[in-house]
């Protein structure tokens, strides 16, 4: 369809979701949230997976992520079947303040990414790094302040670092700014951005606004209620760079997130009793 | 600190009250002297003769010897049931049926296989402060959130790695709390069994002086023991409040 498409059409798929299932026992009986879900994700994607609320978007990124196993299908990651955490993908929870590290300051909570990675670096190469991570976010005077010292956006700078600090090939997101207030979410939105321009990084993000998906995405899939299904399979055609302000007033931006808007709002509505 | 006058004044009028109705015979003053009497005896014990300092010494050593031999043991124990369900199932039962015993009917049995020496002391304050730290442990190990359990996931931590690095600090404020009660337990069971056997120690002094009729010393070995309890106290609320200052609730000493 357009340039980015094309481009991200070549790349050869970083993540392979095939016939993906999640079933969970509620009161003896199996619940299922979905069942045979396929999608095939490219290397410097950013795929945002919208839906209804309770639709499974975020059991899926579990699923991929390898924190939780999966009923049925298979996940691959660059080839290789997902059975547990993988080497190279990060999780980012919702619940950034239940993620951080309370006991540990700024610096120290970002240099915990570098546990399982990068061992053979000197003491004063890994503050270094830390430090460019501290930059990277926006938090340089904020490196020994414990996160109880921090706002919520803050705090959720500090949980991106410390992702970022392992160069994960993939960034799983789980809602990441929908606890923040609005103001500082369209900073991170631009935040976030910016480092997926800067870093080649693939970012799967999950979120129940229509709005931030399409300002973020290179393409968005959307899924039905559960059990879930892929709905529309959209291409974001907005240039990069993009920002707060022009990005937000472009024709296309709202043509586009009145298209995604609609179709989930009418399901929404139409499984409604 | 500056808070805290008001409590102290409240002692301080009532040790003069106590005072002057001791002195107006008001109360007996053979059974409860006047406090400045009691505070005489108390210097002259402590600073003069030092009979008081001389029970002192032993009476920290055990309890500090059971204390930290239950820190040692109890503290991994909990991490272990917290972390692994069978060394829960396993232990369970038998933590619940030991725990609601009160330490000092230990006592009479550890009499009869330890002896009434230092040895019989130390274990009978080692099990009474082992339950509620390992209980705290537990609970703390228990609460951990599992978000916080994911993210050392999705770091690729290894399951020791996140023992030491997640679970125990994250667990820390409980363990704290389990020692400091388990603090306070110690001075309780050390004193009964110095009481019951004894030979050496603060309950001993208490008992001795009462036994041949030296009161003001035997309230003068009360006070300490009062004076005592408040210092570990205050002392472990300054270590707690260093180890837990990422929590920014300041500790009031």
């Amino acid at each position: 369809m357009t340039a980015t498409h094309e481009v991200q059409a070549e790349a050869r798929p970083i993540i392979e979701v095939r016939n993906a299932a999640k079933r969970f026992a509620v009161n003896g009986q199996s619940l299922t949230v979905f069942d045979g879900i396929s999608c095939a994700i490219p290397q410097g994607a950013f795929l945002s997976i919208v839906g209804p609320s309770g639709c499974g978007k975020s059991t899926l990124l579990k699923l991929i992520s390898g924190l939780e196993p999966a009923s049925g299908g298979e996940i691959l990651f660059n080839g290789k079947a997902v059975t547990g955490p993988a080497d190279g993908m990060i999780y980012v929870f919702q619940q950034y303040t239940k993620s951080i590290f309370p006991w540990r300051t700024v610096i120290q909570n970002i240099e915990f990414g570098l546990n399982s990675h990068k061992k053979n670096l000197s003491r004063m190469e890994r503050e270094d790094l830390c430090r460019h991570y501290v930059k990277l976010v926006g938090l340089e005077g904020y490196e020994n302040y414990f996160p109880y010292q921090l706002s919520g956006g803050m705090q959720q700078r500090v949980v991106i670092a410390r992702a970022l600090i392992c160069e994960p090939s993939v960034l799983l997101m789980d809602e990441p700014f929908s606890a923040v207030d609005a103001l500082t979410r369209a900073i991170l939105q631009e935040l976030i951005l910016s480092i997926w321009r800067t870093i080649p990084v693939t970012i799967l993000f999950v979120t129940h606004d229509v709005e931030e998906a399409v300002f973020l995405s290179s393409r968005i899939i959307s899924l039905t209620k559960s059990p879930a299904k892929i709905h529309e399979d959209v291409a974001i055609d907005l240039s990069y760079p993009r920002d707060q302000i022009t990005t937000r007033a472009e024709p296309r931006f709202h043509a586009l997130r009145q298209q995604l808007f609609a179709s989930i709002f009418l399901q929404e509505k139409g499984a409604a009793p | 600190m500056k808070k805290r006058w008001p409590g102290f004044l409240l002692i301080l009028c009532l040790l003069l009250l106590w005072e002057f109705a001791s002195a107006n015979k008001l109360i007996d003053p053979i059974t409860f002297p006047r406090v400045s009497v009691i505070f005489a005896s108390w210097s002259k014990a402590v600073l003069g003769s030092g009979e008081l300092t001389r029970q002192l010494m032993p009476s920290m050593g055990r309890i500090f010897a059971g204390f930290g031999l239950a820190a040692i043991i109890a503290v991994p124990l909990g991490l272990l049931m917290g972390t692994i369900p069978l060394v829960y199932r396993l232990l369970e039962p038998i933590t619940e049926f030991i725990r609601p015993i009160p330490s000092s009917a230990y006592i009479p049995v550890a009499i009869l296989f330890l002896g009434i020496g230092n040895e019989m002391k130390v274990f009978v304050i080692f099990l009474a402060c082992m339950f509620p730290i390992l209980l705290n442990t537990y609970g703390g190990v228990r609460a951990v959130d599992p978000v916080l359990i994911d993210t050392g996931r999705t770091f690729g931590l290894s399951r020791t790695k996140a023992l030491w690095q997640i679970i125990l600090p994250a667990a820390l404020p409980n363990i704290l709390t389990g020692m400091r009660i388990s603090l306070g337990i110690a001075l309780i069971v050390a004193v009964v069994a110095e009481m019951i056997t004894g030979n050496s120690g603060i309950g001993y002094f208490i008992l001795d002086m009462q036994r041949i009729f030296r009161v003001p010393e035997m309230f003068a070995g009360i006070f300490t023991l009062g004076l005592l309890g408040f210092l570990i106290n205050f002392i472990f609320l300054r270590v707690e409040g260093h180890f837990l200052r990422w929590r920014g609730t300041s500790v009031e000493t």
